[in-house]
């Protein structure tokens, strides 16, 4: 094994010596005892921080992270609303663009302010008017009515979809902010005359929570799956790996047919809305549980290899528990692989996603993930007519999320190399 | 030697019960999904729906239905008749597309080993270094990079501007290169990570050390000493892998215009054809399971540890 | 493992590899041929009676011809470029009317004869369109023959005491030369059939009918129902008189008889012990004068009614003749077999690859043979639309049949694109059982606030046009009523009446509509304009076809998607679908006046007041709006500038034997 061990050095201590060695026996105690209040992680992060490409990787996808969880706060451009008649296939351009200025919007002066200023004085009228209501449940029925009112009604559903109220306090404070003010279509507009900047921005929002939900469902199972397999081995592991061949050969389309159709069934639904749990979210969970297999399969062969290590001898000679060693010994010392096809099963369920949205299975339109807008951009690339900004900007976005996602884990591999620890 | 024969026997056991498990699953799902596949826009109506359906024997009860199709497939190696295209046997349809799927997931896998395994041990070796970031980087863009859009910047590039190959279709090797290779490119991706990651841990590993200690050349060490035991996720990724490339084909199958199964695997899903789609199912099935096997006796043949069980 | 037998292994892989990878790239190459057809998908079947869609027609009209066939008629529209067409001779030289306009004789060609050689005679006719019509074929366009006499009930397995049946005896042959009888089991070859025996029917026996009052019954859904139904039905038992004697084709009714009895479930409670088993009691369609052939070359047809279109229905591929003595032999689905199959059209199938392509190739035996100048044809299985553009530009396709969507604009510039307007309709259906659409004015409102102007210039963009009544303008002798025009102000109007004032307690309403480019990008509009412009918000559902198709028939939707494209040149065609419980009518909407006029209008003899009729529905339903309709169709074909002969025609009809290759083809790659 590697690392400093923490026992003294034999040579330099037979009992008999005297004080300096007492002393020297003190110091290397004392040098050994900081060296273990070091764990593996706070090593590890250490090791990280002096990686370079992982530490820009992991800054780029804290910022990544941070604009899809704030994408609602950017001067960006409507995600749905469609210029049909002027702005189809608009290339890149640094043309202005005020927030809710389509003529089709009817919106006062052409801006989404005036129209909002208007709304909420006409609004707050008719509250008024309501509120000098003298019988209260006349009054209170009216005011349920009202407010069900204002949230079709307001111009903030022209814009966005479907927004929850933390999103909508966010349009909010975007409006209060940058007023009519957007980011020129740097991104060029789509086939039916939507910003595509906006688009990739928002998108890129559904696809990440699809990616990291259903990867972490898939780490968990995949990874104690495999490790138990492959440590027990015999019957056990065989057992294991035939249910996984199983699976594997079964063609999960027609699981997702099944599971979408049994979840969108208005009963399945109200259960499950009981519980506060969104169908949405059963959905990345069924993704997850799909991408378990490969998982479990290469952490399996790495403890194949590992089991008949030393210090897994060792460690069942003093007794610990199976449990212990596969998740104590084990599994760390897995976690390079792990984190290695960690690195590669983000994209696959990201592009799963996008299968499945093309498959009418995934997120619905108006709503948008990165994969529907690859979709929509190889469609409209033909050599005949080159609209390559439909495919370059959402290509791009998924791609250096993945080159990140990439980087760091080849960082965090190095750095959570148990073998590596106090080493360069 | 008994060892292998055993072994082999063992898994034939297994895979028979597989194969069954994958048949009853398969056949509880199909039904409980909602939609059959007499659904068209003009409604038939009950009695000649009945009809249609006693053709294809969907009119005994369950049980009956479940036992004749498989007395059918074990004795008969009879898949039954496709509903959906009607002058086809599913035997016929799988006889037509099978070669053509498989050359293609041939090639594209052999092409994707050797760049695959011959990308990351040079990134290994030379880490670090320009070569590796740059050859790493590749690695990421074929796997971030869909395939759908790989092939159609592929079909831009290397028909239109460089006419090096044929739009589409099927019939020359001219006309397979192009989409084997856009099908192999995230295979080939995934093995150079792989390969990279599994190079990178026995390099550090003692006996390697030992081994470049006693003074042997570098070429030596690497072959003999560290690709074998690098090569083990490799090798286990050989399984998944051949799923994906032969499922993966789907889309390139539509883009190339190729005829093989991968396509008639998803409309046999969405239009109901349950003997189709239990055909394609029953091949995948028997097909993922011979190559999962070969992987684990690859993996014993590398790795001496490793017993085969 | 010894180290030896591991070096074995890695060799003998590399070995199988190495010789993977040499069969993977051994391909028996096939030369291209004269012409090559973009045809969507794999055509499902060749059988004419089986086929639907665009994909089998297309080669169907290639291989078969019918009595008459579409021709080109006078000129092209100056303005469309639309080439009229009408029906004209094909196997029959002749045709003459009753004055009646109810009697139509077909004199056949007896110079026509089959791919194989064997002449086509009436009885080949009389047989085939028989099969068409028995229920077993359960041909989807059986209803078009259904003004013929005792069609209907020969389709649908009604009988009445005292109807001159058919029984066919449980007795069909199977491929291995035994019978049903022999083996018990039913063959589902349908056709060869089984003994049939003639005779009268004089009674049914029926075990007491199935209730659904009790406990058990109440739990069963209407599926279960119907089964149970059907179930009681199969154990009916039929007494006939049967004729001692009866030839087909010269069956004296009159002659002396034998009391029988037959059941298609011998385990009935009324079968007696003589009692035999059969397929079924039908009426003899064949037998009593609704067609005839007096003799091998010539062919009558009588009609219930005096349909003015029954010339070009005989054009079409379901009343195409099919060859008897190949299906006896191959049986069903072998004789479509590309070593199988005889047809009697300009070309023949030389091959048939699944994914791939049909290659016709020219039948020298068809009787006008030295019309057809190209000599093989591929029909290749292209589905991707950019694949189809991308080997129409390197030259593998010739003609592409569904160029992409988002490069309309382009595309519709150069000169070897041809448009033209199509007898087809694209619409949301709308659920009129279900609230708030159960509300006309709620259905109006929906209707009047979508702008189909901006959906056609902007998103479809090969020159629909936008619509506003049901049936496409373009029928001769048929004018629409005016329809409706846009009107936002009037559709919040009819909210307010509606009690949905700005589209305040609209319940939610959700479009429906099958995996596709062009079907989400026009909800995706549709979805905006509703709500800029009611402030009504409507999700959009997206389903794959099997489903997409079941929730529409179960009435599980709130809109839905839809379109429909004319089987023959008359507004009937657009029209009967929507009469109560229509079997494509899938909306829950019945309006009584409507079926009324329909029926009046059928039986109509004089051209003038029957279309006045039809418009008169067309107007209620108009007013009605049981469905949203949105545009009307163009078809959309590029054909490479060394093809002569192709035209726009009304129906998107092409025949292959009348197109030229201009130029010695030049070799493709």
């Amino acid at each position: 094994m590697s690392g400093v061990s923490p026992q003294p050095d034999g040579q330099t201590s037979p009992a008999h010596q005297a004080t300096p060695d007492q002393a020297a026996l003190e110091k290397i105690l004392r040098e050994s005892r900081e060296i273990r209040g070091v764990s593996l992680w706070q090593d590890a992060w250490r090791r990280l921080r002096r990686n370079r490409s992982a530490m820009c990787s992991l800054i780029f996808l804290i910022v990544l992270m941070l604009a899809a969880i704030f994408t609602p706060l950017l001067p960006l451009q409507s995600p749905i609303d469609k210029d049909l008649n002027n702005r189809r296939f608009l290339a890149p351009n640094l043309q202005p663009v005020v927030l809710g200025g389509r003529a089709g919007l009817k919106f006062e002066d052409g801006r989404l302010t005036s129209q909002l200023a208007k709304y909420t004085s006409d609004a707050a009228e008719q509250r008024a008017e309501i509120l000098a209501i003298a019988d209260a449940g006349e009054r209170d029925k009216q005011l349920a009515e009202f407010d069900a009112r204002t949230r079709i009604e307001h111009p903030f559903q022209q814009l966005w979809n479907n927004l929850g109220p933390v999103a909508f306090t966010m349009c909010r404070i975007r409006v209060a902010i940058f007023g009519d003010w957007t980011i020129p279509s740097l991104f060029g507009t789509d086939k039916l005359g939507r910003d595509l900047l906006a688009r990739v921005f928002w998108g890129s929002r559904v696809s990440l929570v699809v990616g990291i939900v259903a990867t972490i469902v898939s780490l968990v199972i995949g990874v104690s799956y495999g490790a138990i397999a492959g440590y027990f081995g015999g019957l056990t592991d065989a057992i294991m790996m035939r249910i996984v061949d199983m699976l594997y050969s079964i063609p999960f389309i027609f699981v997702v047919i099944f599971l979408v159709t049994f979840l969108s069934e208005d009963s399945v639904k109200a259960i499950l809305e009981n519980y506060g749990i969104h169908q949405i979210t059963i959905f990345y969970i069924i993704i997850g549980a799909i991408y378990w297999l490969t998982m479990a399969r290469v952490v399996r062969g790495q403890v194949l290899s590992l089991r008949t290590e030393q210090f897994i001898e060792a460690a069942r000679t003093i007794g610990a528990s199976p449990m212990r060693i596969v998740f104590r010994h084990i599994v760390p010392n897995t976690l390079g692989v792990v984190i290695v096809y960690l690195t590669l099963t983000i994209p696959s369920v990201m592009l799963f996603e996008a299968f499945l949205s093309f498959l009418g299975l995934g997120v619905a339109p108006p709503d948008v993930s990165l994969g529907l807008l690859l979709n929509d951009g190889v469609e409209a690339l033909s050599i005949i007519k080159l609209f390559w900004w439909v495919v370059v900007f959402p290509g791009a976005a998924l791609a250096m999320t993945l080159f990140a996602l990439n980087f760091l884990g080849d960082g965090l591999r190095d750095a959570l190399d148990p073998k590596m620890k106090n080493r360069s | 030697m008994t060892d292998l024969f055993s072994y082999l026997i063992r898994r034939l056991g297994w895979m028979l019960l597989t194969v069954w498990a994958v048949y009853t699953f398969s056949f509880i799902l199909m039904r409980s999904v909602p939609g059959n596949p007499f659904s068209s826009e003009r409604n038939v109506p009950p009695a000649i729906e009945r009809q249609l359906r006693a053709r294809f024997n969907l009119d005994a009860p369950p049980l009956q239905q479940y036992t004749d199709y498989l007395v059918g497939i074990v004795t008969r190696g009879d898949l039954g008749v496709s509903i959906k295209l009607e002058d086809y046997t599913v035997n016929e349809v799988l006889a037509e597309g099978f070669p053509v799927s498989a050359s293609l997931a041939i090639l594209a896998l052999v092409f994707a080993i050797t760049l695959g395994v011959t990308a990351g041990v040079v990134s290994a070796v030379y880490r670090g270094t320009a070569g590796d970031l740059a050859l790493m980087g590749t690695a990421v863009l074929g796997i971030a990079i869909p395939n759908f859009v790989l092939a159609s910047l592929a079909i831009l590039l290397f028909v239109f501007w460089i006419p090096l190959f044929p739009a589409a279709g099927w019939g020359t090797l001219r006309q397979v290169i192009l989409p084997a290779l856009c099908l192999g490119a995230p295979v080939a991706a995934y093995i150079a990570r792989l390969t990279r990651a599994g190079m990178l841990e026995v390099l550090g590993r003692e006996h390697v050390r030992t081994a470049f200690a006693k003074g042997l050349p570098k070429r030596t060490v690497i072959l003999k000493h560290v690709l074998p035991g690098a090569l083990l996720p490799v090798v286990s990724y050989l399984g998944p892998a051949t799923a994906s490339v032969l499922t993966g084909s789907l889309v390139l199958e539509k883009i190339f215009a190729l005829p093989g199964i991968g396509s008639h695997f998803i409309y046999a899903a969405t239009q109901r054809d349950y003997t189709l789609a239990m055909g394609m199912v029953l091949t995948y099935t028997v097909l993922l399971f011979v190559m999962n096997s070969l992987v684990d006796i690859s993996y014993a043949v590398i790795d001496p540890r490793v017993k085969l069980q | 493992m010894p180290p030896e037998l591991r070096r074995i292994f890695v060799i003998s892989a590399l070995l199988v590899m190495g010789i993977a990878v040499l069969w993977a790239t051994q391909f028996d190459s096939m030369p291209p041929a004269d012409f090559s057809i973009q045809n969507g998908t794999d055509p499902k079947t060749l059988d004419p009676h089986r086929a639907t869609g665009q994909p089998e027609s297309r080669i169907l009209f290639g291989i078969f011809s019918g009595l008459l066939q579409m021709l080109p008629d006078g000129e092209p529209d100056p303005v469309t470029g639309l080439q009229p067409m009408s029906p004209q001779p094909a196997v029959a030289e002749s045709w003459e009317v009753s004055d009646d306009k109810k009697t139509y004789t077909f004199h056949l060609r007896p110079d026509a004869v089959w791919s194989d050689g064997v002449p086509i005679t009436s009885a080949d006719f009389m047989w085939s369109w028989t099969r068409m019509l028995h229920p077993a074929t359960a041909c989807e366009y059986n209803f078009q023959l259904f003004s013929v006499p005792y069609a209907q009930e020969f389709n649908s397995g009604l009988v009445e005491i005292g109807d001159r049946c058919e029984v066919e005896l449980f007795d069909r042959p199977n491929p291995d030369g035994t019978t049903e009888a022999d083996t018990g089991q039913a063959s589902f070859q349908a056709f060869p059939r089984g003994t049939m025996l003639y005779g009268t029917l004089k009674e049914i026996r029926k075990p007491p009918e199935p209730t659904f009052d009790d406990e058990a019954g109440k739990q069963l859904d209407e599926k279960e129902r119907e089964q149970a139904i059907l179930n009681w039905q199969e154990t009916w038992v039929y007494v006939l008189d049967i004729l001692n004697q009866a030839e087909p084709g010269q069956i004296d009714w009159d002659g002396p008889t034998t009391t029988q009895s037959f059941t298609v479930n011998l385990d009935s409670p009324q079968a007696a012990p003589e009692t035999q088993r059969m397929h079924a009691v039908l009426v003899a369609f064949d037998q009593l004068g609704g067609i005839e052939a007096p003799d091998p070359h010539t062919f009558v047809v009588q009609l219930k009614d005096p349909l003015p279109y029954f010339p070009s229905l005989t054009a079409y591929y379901p009343l195409f003749p099919v060859p008897r003595h190949c299906i006896e032999e191959h049986g069903m689905p072998m004789w479509t077999k590309a070593e199988n199959i005889v047809s009697n059209g300009a070309y023949q199938v030389k091959l048939r690859r699944l994914r791939d392509r049909v290659r016709l190739e020219k039948n020298p035996n068809w009787f006008d043979a030295d019309q057809t100048s190209i000599e093989t044809i591929d029909c290749l299985s292209t589905e991707g639309q950019n694949t189809a553009l991308n080997m129409y530009v390197t030259g593998q396709i010739d003609w592409v049949t569904d160029p992409p969507v988002a490069l309309m604009e382009t595309l519709k510039e150069r000169d070897d694109f041809y448009s033209a307007p199509m007898l087809s309709v694209y619409f949301y259906r709308l659920n009129t059982t279900r609230k708030p659409l159960d509300d006309p004015r709620v259905r109006r409102a929906l209707a009047l606030a979508i702008d189909r102007q901006q959906i056609v210039d902007q998103v479809t963009k090969a020159g629909q046009v936008p619509a506003f009544t049901l049936v496409p303008p373009g029928i001769a002798g048929y004018e629409s009523p005016s329809g409706f025009q846009p009107d936002i102000a009037k559709a919040k109007q009819l909210l307010v009446e509606a009690g949905y004032p700005g589209g305040r307690g609209l319940p939610k309403v959700s479009v429906l509509y099958n995996t596709s480019e062009a079907h989400r990008a026009i909800a995706e509009v549709i979805q905006q304009q509703l709500q800029n412009n009611l402030n009504v918000k409507v999700e959009l559902q997206n389903m794959e076809w099997g489903t997409f198709l079941d929730k529409i028939s179960q009435l599980d939707y709130d809109i839905a998607r839809s379109a429909w494209i004319g089987d023959y040149a008359d507004p009937n065609t657009f029209l009967d679908m929507w009469v109560t419980d229509g079997a494509q009518n899938s909306t829950g909407w019945s309006n009584p006046d409507y079926d009324r006029l329909l029926q009046e209008a059928a039986a109509e003899s004089d051209p003038g007041k029957r279309m006045q009729l039809l418009a008169d529905a067309e107007a209620i339903w108009i007013e009605e709006m049981p469905v949203i309709p949105l545009y009307f169709y163009v078809s959309v074909n590029m054909v490479k500038p060394r093809i002569e002969g192709f035209f726009p025609s009304p129906q998107d009809l092409h025949p292959l034997h009348l197109l030229r290759i201009k130029s010695p083809a030049s070799p493709t790659p």
